[in-house]
């Protein structure tokens, strides 16, 4: 890049954007960079932008196929994906899986990041590996009997089915151990000095002091749960007891009867796709900071 | 040695806090994962009701199967595609969010989204757009093109759609890590090569590929894993592994024998060989990376 773009750019911040605007051979600096940058981010956005848009619109609309105005259903399809076709209990089912998730995962795996950084014992390494290993057994290659055990618990279409094979994670300990170890010693010394208990320490010192990658962490976690659909398939048969990812499932058939409603079901997947989302945008800065990736 | 571990002396207040972690990775991974490998050498009948020792004898039916063997195949084409092109787009995205220098935040934040995308809102949202009959991708690229696509009967165009879907989810991921490794590339030599004049595209493959390979090296690994188990929703929701089995990814066929037909044991097998072939990739794609990544 040359000195006189930079200058331009400059140039044109003090001067404001109208200048720029009037002179108009002056393209803006990078413009080469900013519309590949451009395409790009709507090629991706836009299955969900023209989702959001067919969710507004009746089915004479939607089979308009090249009519990609707001409809005039307005949200009537959102009103009625909620109150007659089980989405409000999807969503609650959902909610609820996901936060228990969250929560357990974050809490045992704190406890176990306490035992690896602030104690010596033996077998550490060997179980420290142990847990990092069970990467290694995604949900499908133990899924068979880990339904039968669920089966024989009778725990199907419970919340314990549902959210007991998540509460372990080799990520959030290894993340928490790293975490942990960068603490400064004086800060450690101090509270062996004073005679601190472990839990009282995790409470008043590691805790405060890990605000980032906490919710960083819970972030991922909820997202993560959020967004499951084998495991609820398989273990809730019970559709008032399902998840929101499978209620797609539901919506779809339902929706087929003569001519499929895809308005109602994009406004079904619009809903489903809006709590990860949000989650993203406002926790983002602590999520890409624990992915190593600061603003 | 770990920095604090003399903090606290007590084993036994060690293993306590380990005890929710160690309980929940023995329950719901290590002995499910031991059982799938047992199941793998009984026969199930009778729907699940009586079981027989068969050896290894779902193993050589499953090789000897060409409907088997067609979805192991198949399997890996979509490994290899989504992994390559997953990578690939990332890249490029990445590279032109780390070049831009005006609303960086923004366009990051918009380029990233899709991390937080559920795989069942990617699949029923594509169902719907890439449609044969009323799709709106589908009638413009008909349009534009003058071709016939019919995705739900012809083979290939299923393929395509599904792996498009695949990639499109999984971009956000990799430009998130990709980003987070580019910024790691120390400033003295950005500076170096825009004095030397090295054209950008130069510029990206020359220097700072060779200095993210290790970040490369993880994603590829992670990307694989993906491919090979975080696509179930996708085949599911948008083509139940047809047309005539076009799409019957390895995951899929282990769901239907496992969940449809009750061929528990059977599904086992499956279990096993899945897992055996990712560990197996990861190994492999570890080594190769021993020898070429710069760390």
């Amino acid at each position: 890049m040359s000195l006189d773009t930079n200058d331009i750019a400059t140039d044109v911040r003090e001067r404001g954007p109208l200048s720029a605007i009037a002179d108009t051979q002056v393209l803006p600096a990078q413009w080469r960079v900013h519309l590949g940058l451009i395409t790009s981010v709507l090629v991706m956005a836009s299955p969900l932008l023209l989702a959001f848009v067919m969710s507004t619109q009746t089915v004479p609309e939607v089979y308009d196929i090249t009519d990609i105005s707001v409809g005039t259903d307005g949200l009537a399809n959102y009103a009625e994906v909620f109150t007659r076709y089980g989405m409000a209990s999807y969503m609650f089912n959902s909610l609820v899986m996901s936060i228990v998730v969250t929560v357990a995962k974050i809490a045992v795996s704190l406890l176990a990041a306490v035992a690896l950084v602030f104690y010596d014992f033996r077998f550490k390494n060997a179980i420290f590996f142990l847990i990092l290993f069970t990467l290694m057994f995604p949900v499908p290659v133990r899924i068979v009997p880990l339904y039968e055990m669920m089966a024989a618990l009778g725990w199907t279409n419970t919340l314990l089915a549902l959210t007991g094979p998540y509460v372990a994670s080799a990520t959030a300990v290894f993340l928490l151990r790293q975490h942990f170890m960068s603490i400064p010693d004086s800060l450690v010394e101090s509270a062996k000095v004073d005679g601190v208990g472990p839990l009282r320490f995790l409470w008043k010192v590691l805790i405060p002091m890990s605000r980032g990658m906490i919710s960083g962490l819970s972030v991922i976690t909820f997202i993560y749960a959020w967004n499951q659909y084998l495991w609820p398939l398989i273990v809730v048969s019970d559709q008032s007891k399902q998840v929101v990812q499978v209620g797609m499932k539901y919506l779809q058939s339902v929706g087929n009867a003569g001519q499929t409603d895809w308005g109602l079901i994009m406004a079904g997947a619009v809903l489903t796709r809006l709590p990860p989302l949000l989650a993203l945008i406002v926790f983002r800065g602590p999520l890409l900071e624990t992915f190593g990736l600061s603003e | 040695m770990g920095v604090h571990e003399n903090t606290y002396d007590s084993s036994l207040g060690a293993y306590l806090l380990l005890l929710p972690t160690l309980a929940a990775i023995i329950a719901f991974l290590y002995y499910p994962s031991l059982q799938t490998l047992r199941f793998s050498f009984f026969q199930t009948f009778l729907f699940g009701q009586n079981t027989r020792f068969v050896g290894l004898t779902n193993f050589t039916d499953l090789l000897g199967s060409q409907v088997y063997l067609t979805s192991v195949g198949l399997t890996m084409a979509f490994a290899v595609i989504v992994v390559i092109g997953s990578l690939a787009v990332g890249l490029l995205v990445a590279f032109l969010l780390y070049e831009v220098s005006d609303g960086k935040a923004a366009y990051l934040i918009a380029a990233i989204w899709p991390y937080a995308l559920p795989t069942a809102v990617a699949g029923t949202v594509l169902l719907f757009l890439a449609h044969p009959s009323v799709g709106i991708y589908t009638h413009y690229l008909e349009a534009w093109f003058g071709i016939e696509l019919d995705w739900f009967t012809v083979g290939w165009q299923g393929f395509a759609v599904v792996t498009v879907a695949a990639i499109w989810k999984q971009v956000g991921y990799n430009v998130i890590f990709m980003l987070a490794a580019l910024n790691n590339v120390p400033e003295s030599l950005n500076e170096a090569c825009r004095l030397d004049g090295i054209e950008t595209w130069r510029r990206l493959v020359r220097v700072y590929l060779p200095l993210m390979s290790p970040t490369l090296v993880f994603l590829v690994v992670i990307n694989t894993i993906y491919a090979f188990f975080g696509s179930f929703a996708l085949i599911d929701l948008m083509t139940q592994g047809g047309p005539t089995n076009a799409t019957n990814l390895m995951i899929y066929q282990l769901y239907r024998d496992a969940f449809q037909f009750n061929n528990l044991g059977l599904a086992s097998a499956q279990s096993v060989i899945l897992f055996v072939l990712v560990a197996g990739l990861t190994f492999v794609q570890l080594r190769v990376s021993d020898r070429y990544a710069h760390y």
